[in-house]
């Protein structure tokens, strides 16, 4: 009997290694953000369904004793471009979109609305917390001047800098979703989103969009989600 | 769930905050924070349902009556000659913790993910700095387990325990 030729290695162990060496491909370098994106567009879709059981759409989320609220500096500054310049004398919040009575609220309009104070915790995607207090109109008390068409189902908020989000309207109608104005009882700085922002303790930090231009109501989500979600981060963001 | 977990580690250090030390990049799994988050938010389904099978399985077949620690372990710890049966002892109470140590992991977890919906949990563990290490520290615990718990094997069964359990032969 012949004996066989000589191998490197036996078939078994081709695939072993070729196994191991296209994990590690996938796993690791450019292939990796490719490959958790795929992950991510599987499972997302369940992770959002639970998330929105989960959510209680009328049941406010159980507040702090403002002695537990941190100092200014505990609330990280982020913003993906510029902080921009907006003159208050101008400044206009259009409400419009699938509504029978799209709206232009200046910010005194805003600030003469009844006004709901919260202690919240801001969590960001990052992985910090921050235990801050929010001062503002309730963004449902907003959306019913503008009276929503039954059709509405999300809202986006352009913001001046040109970010851009959207929301599942359950979430934006939250008796806790505020257009703030104050922070601590002051005005808002420029950095924290002056002159209005949202506040929510139900969604991660960046969905509570700064410089709220735009509040637009839609029947459908647009291909694109908001500025980070359409960079990968997962749409819903619900906490 | 480990690498995926330090990629998100990473955007926001535990210990430090934004200058804090970072893990290097070849232990992480995602690429960035959202592909880490993407990475951690799917296989905590295996990892959970994971442990509840096992939880089912232990309880619907009663394995608990005689798989985790007991009385009679403790006191072969403490007063036993036999060093096989010590052995044994030390395997099951090592075995016993780590799952526990699962479950904290998970209520952790989950106490960080949705703070909002499930706020008794997230006020279980006081601040969110403790929530946060805690999470973390569930991973060099993890990891001391696994290799106390192959020690301990080896020290049982030698290496032909280890051989036959991933039939290398």
């Amino acid at each position: 009997m012949a004996s066989s030729p000589q191998r490197p290695f036996t078939r078994r162990q081709l695939l072993q290694r070729s196994g191991l060496v296209g994990m590690g491909w996938l796993t690791s370098g450019c292939s990796s953000t490719w490959l958790a994106n795929q992950v991510g567009q599987r499972t997302e879709p369940l992770n959002q369904t639970v998330e929105a059981l989960l959510l209680k759409p009328q049941t406010p989320v159980p507040e702090f004793p403002t002695s537990a609220i941190e100092p200014l500096d505990a609330l990280l500054i982020n913003t993906f471009d510029t902080t921009p310049e907006i003159d208050l004398q101008t400044y206009r919040l259009t409400i419009d979109g699938e509504v029978t009575n799209p709206l232009q609220l200046s910010l005194v309009d805003i600030q003469k609305r009844p006004r709901q104070s919260m202690v919240i915790r801001h969590v960001c995607v990052e992985g910090w917390a921050a235990i801050v207090q929010w001062n503002g109109a309730p963004l449902r008390e907003l959306i019913a001047l503008a009276k929503p068409k039954s059709t509405a189902r999300f809202v986006y908020f352009e913001s001046a800098d040109g970010y851009y989000e959207s929301w599942d309207l359950a979430s934006a109608l939250h008796p806790q979703t505020l257009l703030a104005y104050q922070r601590n009882g002051q005005p808002l700085s420029i950095e924290n989103g002056a002159p209005i922002r949202l506040a929510a303790p139900i969604k991660l930090g960046y969905k509570q969009s700064k410089w709220v231009t735009r509040v637009q109501l839609v029947s459908q989500l647009l291909p694109q989600t908001g500025y980070w979600e359409d960079q990968g981060y997962e749409w819903f963001g619900g906490l | 769930m480990i690498s995926s977990g330090l990629q998100i580690y990473n955007a926001n250090p535990v210990f430090g905050g934004r200058g804090g030390w970072t893990f290097p990049r070849v232990l992480l799994l995602g690429g960035w924070l959202a592909g880490g988050r993407d990475w951690h938010f799917a296989i905590m389904w295996v990892f959970s349902l994971n442990l509840l099978l096992y939880g089912l399985y232990i309880g619907l077949t009663r394995r608990w009556h005689r798989r985790f620690v007991s009385s009679s372990d403790l006191q072969a710890l403490q007063t036993g000659r036999n060093p096989k049966r010590k052995t044994y002892a030390w395997h099951r109470l090592v075995y016993t913790a780590i799952v526990p140590l699962l479950l904290l992991a998970i209520a952790s977890g989950l106490a960080m993910y949705k703070p909002a919906q499930l706020p008794w949990l997230a006020a279980l563990f006081g601040n969110w700095q403790t929530l946060r290490t805690v999470h973390f520290i569930t991973v060099p615990i993890v990891l001391l387990f696994a290799i106390v718990h192959s020690l301990l094997a080896l020290k049982a069964g030698g290496i032909r325990l280890i051989q036959s359990m991933f039939q290398l032969r």
